[in-house]
């Protein structure tokens, strides 16, 4: 029976004294640490109790991971009760105390652990978008955090979970450096993939990433006209063929796609558009004179089509000019397209008038109702022979030595 | 004369009318140029970047080898630059209890933890003046969008400093390890969370080192035109070697000189003035002369918050002159005893303390001394210095039994009497003062108390001078004079009386 009883009581003191070996005792101390605990949980109320030897009543310094500060003790019992604040409290991490008597001083620590609950799923995840094809991936980090905004232990199990198309996966990852962390990767087709994760039986909401195609490949243009005359009036519209990347997948819509349109004298002309459904259109005004067009389109620095070529006919043969009003009255016209019908209004015509081989005036009107009608100014003009030039739709008639009066 | 009169008239009206138009003149561009002040185009958006150099810490990174994204040198920075940045808010918040800046360096949720320990100090009236010397972070993680980082930062040296109601009540260096998650938010890297995971006490070492091989017989030297800007415009590496022959010659063989704070840069010390330290050196090697090198001239700060820029300035003066041949010793501060009644004993003490520390963490091997202004305070902080330094200028009777005591209080290092002298100048300012006799009969003496008691010494000063700095003495006609003839050599550079006993033989 007394074996028993001994038995007991040296086991406890066992266990007292391996609770207490976290300590620094100081034995020439007049005080003494009471509190036996070292390691409290997240938002407990802790309170550090010491003997009192006589009427001082030292102040006690604690700090945390974010700062420090003073108690003052209160007495109860004939023992001193230091209540350690709330913000030291309910932050995970060591708290270091001394207690600031003026003798050699007695410190110590403790030890706050964040609570064993997900109060908060702190989900950070990025990129938000990622390439198609398997080799791109996006990140989730998750950092499970108590309610009291402490990260959780180390070896935490997060559960991340993520869904694309018909595939829906679960993994177990562990929280280390107070984070958990997974890199998913695409897979070979473009689409949606929603990811979340989950710990101690608390989810995170639902997070968006964007799989898009991969770089697009090379395609196709192809032009339609209303018709193939150089009017200057009509709208050739360029359209790609759908534009997918190497596995297939259309392209992002808004993808950006230049069309290069080079002339005869190898001039360029430069429209764009972009994709919806992997389709871009562009468009460009015909020209208003006879012309071969070669057509290319780029997704800049990514892929290329091929050559198109367009061929534009001339639509205007002949035209005439009339003088008037002491030849300052010069009407062009009329102007007649390819069924003889009067020119849409806007083709452009220009009047050069040059005096000894010295060009003195241009002039450029568009036409109305098949007509220009220029007006040479007395004020401007003298009265004097003048070589007057007319061009339209890529076609020219001088008139040497008209005489203006 | 009437004609006479209209003409000056006529001159006065022309006059009075170009000054006035003048005036008008001068006005309106002064309220013109004062209406553009500030509003610089250029300035508008306050898009120029101001850095200035207020904490830096010594931080050593652990080889990177973080999980996530590989790291490059730019971002590293960018974390590092924030993360010190936040840790110095941090201390100013709690040294002033105001919030000031901590929203730049902590999120949203970091941020109310440091807020709660500022009202619940405030109200105590609780303030800890704090630093922190030493940060190792390892970078643990770095996430692929290059958004959020991890790091651990292993021992960081923390001194604080705390006061209820103005009262220093507790001074600390601790040691401890924390784990930090970085987010980057609007441009800055913010703590998100910030756990520590271990804090010790920091305890220093004492020396007991004995340095027998100690032999200083030697002289504080500063050139005769240059006192005490000896490394400014006009540093002569001429006048230097002559000087450095005429101490050789005379029998010594060290010299004491003084690198100035402010002259030398601050926490950035430009690599010409410390060139020209080392050429000082080099020269010293030369004759055969040791230098005691004495740091901190004319400074006089001591706050915590700036302890790591001064740091600084010590480490990058220490670590290029730390194997030179001709060194013999770190001064770490002359006469700094001067300062404890502006800025506490205190403080002043703990300021050494630590500079001991960091000197030594460059410098393992030359020994590390104060130039205490007397012998009272030479015991102060004997533990952590290699040999013990004082200046004396009081009583010459005296000094025997101000040395035996010192032997008495302090029997295990060797005593320097790194100052002593007496100035030979008798004049208007001061009619009673000291001859050249004087000043001959007291190096006698002085020479020979040095003698019996088998005393180290570095006596004040080769040159008497022609100008003193204000900073040195103050503007006093009667100190400055005083000041200027101390020297063993006289301004026409003359060996005076006193030269014969310049060193005992």
């Amino acid at each position: 029976m007394i074996n028993k009883y001994t038995y007991i009581l040296l086991l406890t003191s066992v266990l007292l004294s391996s609770f207490t070996s976290g300590q620094n005792q100081n034995s020439t101390s007049d005080f003494e640490l009471l509190t036996t605990k070292t390691q409290f949980e997240a938002g407990s109320h802790i309170v550090l109790k010491f003997t009192d030897s006589d009427a001082e009543k030292p102040l006690l310094y604690c700090s945390n991971s974010f700062g420090s500060t003073v108690v003052v003790p209160s007495m109860e019992n004939n023992k001193l009760h230091y209540k350690i604040p709330a913000s030291i409290a309910s932050k995970k991490g060591m708290v270091n105390w001394k207690l600031l008597n003026n003798e050699a001083s007695i410190s110590g620590q403790l030890k706050i652990v964040s609570k064993q609950e997900v109060a908060t799923m702190e989900t950070y995840i990025g990129p938000p978008s990622i390439e198609a094809g398997g080799t791109d991936y996006t990140m989730l980090v998750v950092i499970p955090t108590d309610s009291l905004d402490n990260p959780l232990a180390e070896n935490t199990l997060v559960n991340a979970k993520h869904q694309f198309l018909s595939n829906q996966k679960n993994e177990d990852i562990f929280t280390k450096n107070l984070i958990a962390f997974k890199n998913i990767y695409s897979q070979l087709e473009s689409g949606r993939m929603l990811v979340s994760s989950e710990s101690l039986n608390t989810n995170s909401k639902e997070f968006t990433i964007n799989v898009t195609a991969a770089i697009p490949t090379d395609f196709t243009i192809s032009a339609k006209r209303p018709h193939d005359y150089a009017d200057g009036n009509q709208i050739t519209t360029f359209t790609t063929s759908i534009i997918k990347d190497k596995l297939e997948n259309v392209v992002s819509d808004g993808t950006f796609v230049n069309f290069f349109i080079t002339n005869k004298k190898g001039n360029i002309l430069r429209t764009s558009g972009t994709t919806i459904s992997g389709v871009a259109t562009a468009r460009m005004i015909h020209p208003d004179y006879e012309e071969d067009w070669s057509v290319k389109a780029y997704v800049d620095g990514m892929a290329e089509s091929n050559v198109l070529s367009l061929t534009y006919k001339q639509v205007i043969d002949d035209f005439e000019v009339r003088f008037s009003q002491n030849n300052r009255d010069v009407t062009v016209g009329p102007l007649q397209s390819f069924m003889n019908q009067m020119i849409p209004d806007g083709l452009q015509v220009k009047l050069t008038i040059s005096k000894d081989n010295l060009q003195l005036e241009t002039y450029s009107k568009t036409s109305y109702n098949g007509y220009v009608q220029f007006i040479l100014k007395s004020d401007i003009f003298i009265n004097d022979s003048y070589k007057i030039s007319i061009k339209t739709a890529g076609l020219e008639k001088t008139f040497e030595n008209t005489k203006l009066w | 004369m009437v004609g006479l009169n209209k003409n000056i008239l006529r001159t006065i009206l022309i006059a009075s009318y170009i000054m006035i138009i003048t005036l008008i003149v001068a006005l309106v561009s002064t309220l013109f140029s004062y209406l553009n002040t500030g509003a610089d185009r250029s300035q508008m958006l306050h898009t120029e970047i101001k850095k200035v150099e207020q904490y830096l810490p010594k931080v050593v990174w652990a080889e990177l080898n973080n999980e996530g994204r590989p790291m490059d040198a730019e971002n590293l920075k960018a974390i590092e630059d924030d993360y010190l940045d936040a840790w110095y808010v941090k201390h100013v918040a709690y040294k002033t209890n105001n919030t000031e800046g901590v929203k730049d360096y902590f999120t949203d949720n970091a941020r109310k933890n440091i807020f709660d320990f500022i009202e619940l100090n405030s109200t105590k009236g609780i303030t800890v003046e704090s630093t922190t010397l030493e940060h190792h972070p390892t970078l643990e993680f770095f996430s692929e969008d290059g958004q959020l980082a991890v790091l651990t930062d292993n021992n960081v040296v923390e001194y604080k400093r705390v006061f209820k109601d103005e009262k220093l009540i507790l001074k600390a260096t601790e040691l401890s390890t924390y784990k930090v998650i970085l987010l980057l938010e609007d441009g800055f890297w913010r703590i998100r969370h910030l756990v520590k995971e271990k804090s010790d006490d920091l305890v220093s070492e004492s020396r007991s080192g004995y340095y027998d091989s100690l032999n200083i017989k030697g002289i504080n030297y500063y050139p005769q035109e240059t006192p005490w800007d000896m490394f400014g415009d006009q540093f002569s590496i001429d006048t230097i070697v002559n000087d450095f022959k005429i101490i050789k010659d005379a029998g010594l063989n060290s010299i004491r000189i003084f690198v100035q704070y402010d002259d030398f840069g601050k926490a950035n010390v430009p690599q010409e003035k410390v060139e020209k330290l080392e050429q000082t050196l080099n020269i010293a090697e030369e004759h055969n002369l040791k230098v005691v090198v004495t740091l901190f001239d004319f400074y006089g700060d001591y706050s915590v918050l700036n302890w790591t820029l001064d740091q600084r300035h010590a480490e990058t003066i220490v670590s290029h002159l730390k194997d030179h041949n001709a060194l013999l010793a770190w001064d770490i501060k002359n006469e700094p005893n001067l300062d404890f009644d502006s800025r506490g004993k205190e403080l002043v003490v703990s300021w050494l303390d630590n500079m001991i520390d960091l000197i030594r963490s460059v410098d393992q091997d030359h020994p590390v001394t104060i130039g205490w202004s007397n012998t009272q305070s030479a015991a102060i902080l004997k533990d952590k210095v290699d040999f013990v330094s004082f200046h004396y200028y009081e009583d010459l009777d005296q000094l025997d039994a101000s040395i035996k005591n010192l032997k008495k209080e302090i029997p295990n290092k060797p005593l320097v009497m790194g100052e002593f002298g007496l100035s030979s100048y008798k004049g208007i300012w001061k009619p009673f003062g000291s001859s050249e006799d004087d000043q001959a009969n007291y190096h006698r003496k002085a020479q020979e108390i040095i003698a019996a008691n088998k005393l180290h010494f570095m006596s004040w000063t080769l040159y008497d001078f022609n100008k003193i700095p204000k900073e040195v003495v103050g503007r006093l006609p009667w100190r400055k004079n005083t000041q200027k003839q101390f020297g063993f050599i006289d301004k026409n550079g003359a060996k005076k009386a006193s030269f014969k006993y310049i060193t005992n033989h």
